[in-house]
């Protein structure tokens, strides 16, 4: 089998729209969520808030290339171009048929497909329908048009699971190069923020709705009085490549991927359950090779939902004990779903660049369902050598990877 | 009453719905332009092509033989010219 590192990164974020204002803006101890004007006129959402990311220059994406993009897949275009720029990765190598392109999503774009129903329902009449409602709104929509905006032939997946499709997108990328189907692949998520996204939570009752008047107190993972998620977008890609030509090209090497596992619940469709997140995160270090005594740092899907930090943080205590650091990055830039695994994953890659665990924002007072593991509380200093990032999607599903920082 | 659409009329309302939803300069508006090799529109263009020109126009066209003959944008004047005479 060969070996895979991370070689680039790209990001678009609430926090702004590169790498870099992103992780100055945890740095900082910001929080990108905001009351969202016009969403009090959707009767019953009870949650105005989110973390909302700037469009900019979108008009620097040809016209042929933007016209089949929602918001979402013009975010992913321009994270994928940062990553690639970041990687040493030059276009004309995307037509090799060595280069993948992997990006999840939890649906396609929320405001095309919004867009949709609002021309097509109301006569049930299709012949106002732009033909390019279809691509913007399929779930394959950000990998479709990253491969077609940049010429990419290799191997292009869409690994639609919700909050950890962007994971999900990182191991099917690293398994793709393990077995040398490809040489590297371009893998990440993207999201959309919508009243409708956001509502699709909010009638489940898993949104934080008491926050509304002080955004920026919420969500609030892992805390007594957290209540519930706040939703974000944006897109984070990274580039993951076969070390020996990472090492070849004398690329920036981030981190090696050790290993990962995935795993259904099987139990509910949206209720967590920390069997299997145990079953999950021992697994993915079993397939690290890794001891639970060796990891330095564990970034936690912690959504602020009170059963799932509940869940997750009796499954760390059991597998991993109490006194590895661990943090979630939800309250500076909101759940940004299938976009959160890979975004999550940039963040957590530049502590271990720097030698500095970000903490929990707003987690004030640990929840005493929540105790029992060792919560980042303020900004510790602490070499990173090995860490392990959770993502936990709706319908059971859980996805856990292993990093390691290369000496 | 109605106010009667004129030639003038149609040539401005069709070159804007080329500007706003294809993105062309004014410039390359001329009636000669071939939309597909001059102007750079493809298949999926001509779905929203009419798209557009129905909404602009109130017109239906989306099942009109005669679009498939278009190739300038003096065809695509001259049908909407020929759709707005026959309402009357």
């Amino acid at each position: 089998m060969k070996r895979v590192v991370i070689s680039g990164v790209g990001a678009v974020s609430a926090m702004g729209n590169d790498v870099s204002s992103l992780v100055k803006g945890i740095e900082e101890g910001r929080s990108a969520v905001h009351y969202m004007e016009g969403w009090n006129q959707y009767t019953g959402l009870r949650s105005l808030v989110g973390a909302p990311a700037e469009l900019i220059n979108k008009k620097a994406i040809p016209r042929k290339n933007r016209r089949s993009m929602g918001r979402m897949s013009i975010f992913a275009v321009q994270a994928t171009e940062q990553a690639l720029a970041d990687a040493g990765i030059k276009h004309d190598e995307l037509a090799s048929g060595r280069i993948g392109c992997i990006i999840g999503s939890t649906m396609g774009s929320a405001e095309s497909l919004n867009e949709t129903f609002e021309i097509m329902l109301p006569q049930k009449d299709l012949t106002q329908l732009s033909s390019m409602k279809f691509f913007q709104c399929v779930s394959h929509t950000a990998a479709m048009n990253v491969s077609q905006c940049l010429g990419i032939t290799g191997c292009v997946l869409a690994t639609s699971a919700a909050c950890a499709s962007a994971l999900h997108a990182v191991n099917v990328g690293y398994d793709l190069i393990r077995l040398g189907k490809q040489d590297a692949v371009l893998c990440g998520g993207a999201e959309e923020l919508h009243p409708t996204v956001t509502g699709s939570f909010d009638v489940l009752f898993a949104t934080s709705s008491n926050y509304n008047d002080n955004p920026h107190k919420t969500p609030r993972p892992f805390d007594r009085d957290r209540d519930g998620l706040v939703c974000g977008e944006g897109s984070g890609i990274l580039v993951i490549e076969e070390y020996e030509r990472a090492l070849k090209r004398n690329a920036k090497i981030y981190a090696e991927i050790l290993g990962y596992h995935t795993c259904g619940s099987g139990v509910h469709v949206s209720q967590p359950d920390k069997n299997s997140i145990v079953l999950c995160l021992k697994e993915a270090l079993a397939s690290a090779k890794v001891s639970s005594k060796e990891v330095d740092y564990i970034n936690a899907h912690a959504t602020a939902t009170i059963q799932g930090d509940r869940e997750e943080a009796k499954a760390i205590k059991e597998v991993l004990g109490d006194l590895i650091p661990v943090s979630s990055l939800k309250g500076y830039i909101g759940h940004t779903l299938g976009a959160s695994g890979s975004l999550e994953l940039i963040v957590s890659l530049a502590m271990m660049e720097k030698g500095i665990i970000y903490p929990t924002l707003n987690l004030d007072n640990v929840s005493p369902d929540c105790q029992g593991i060792n919560h980042v509380m303020q900004a510790v200093s602490k070499d990173i050598s090995i860490m392990v990032k959770n993502c936990f999607a709706f319908g059971g599903i859980n996805s856990v990877l292993v990093c390691k920082k290369l000496k | 009453m109605k106010q009667e659409i004129t030639e003038n009329d149609i040539i401005a309302m069709t070159n804007q719905v080329f500007e706003e939803s294809f993105e062309i300069e004014t410039e390359k508006l001329q009636p000669k332009m071939n939309i597909f090799e001059d102007l750079g529109l493809d298949s999926l263009d001509i779905v929203d092509l009419i798209v557009a020109l129905q909404q602009k126009f109130g017109v239906k066209i989306r099942n009109d033989e005669r679009a498939r003959d278009i190739r300038t944008l003096e065809d695509v004047y001259r049908f909407i010219l020929s759709l707005k005479n026959e309402e009357h």
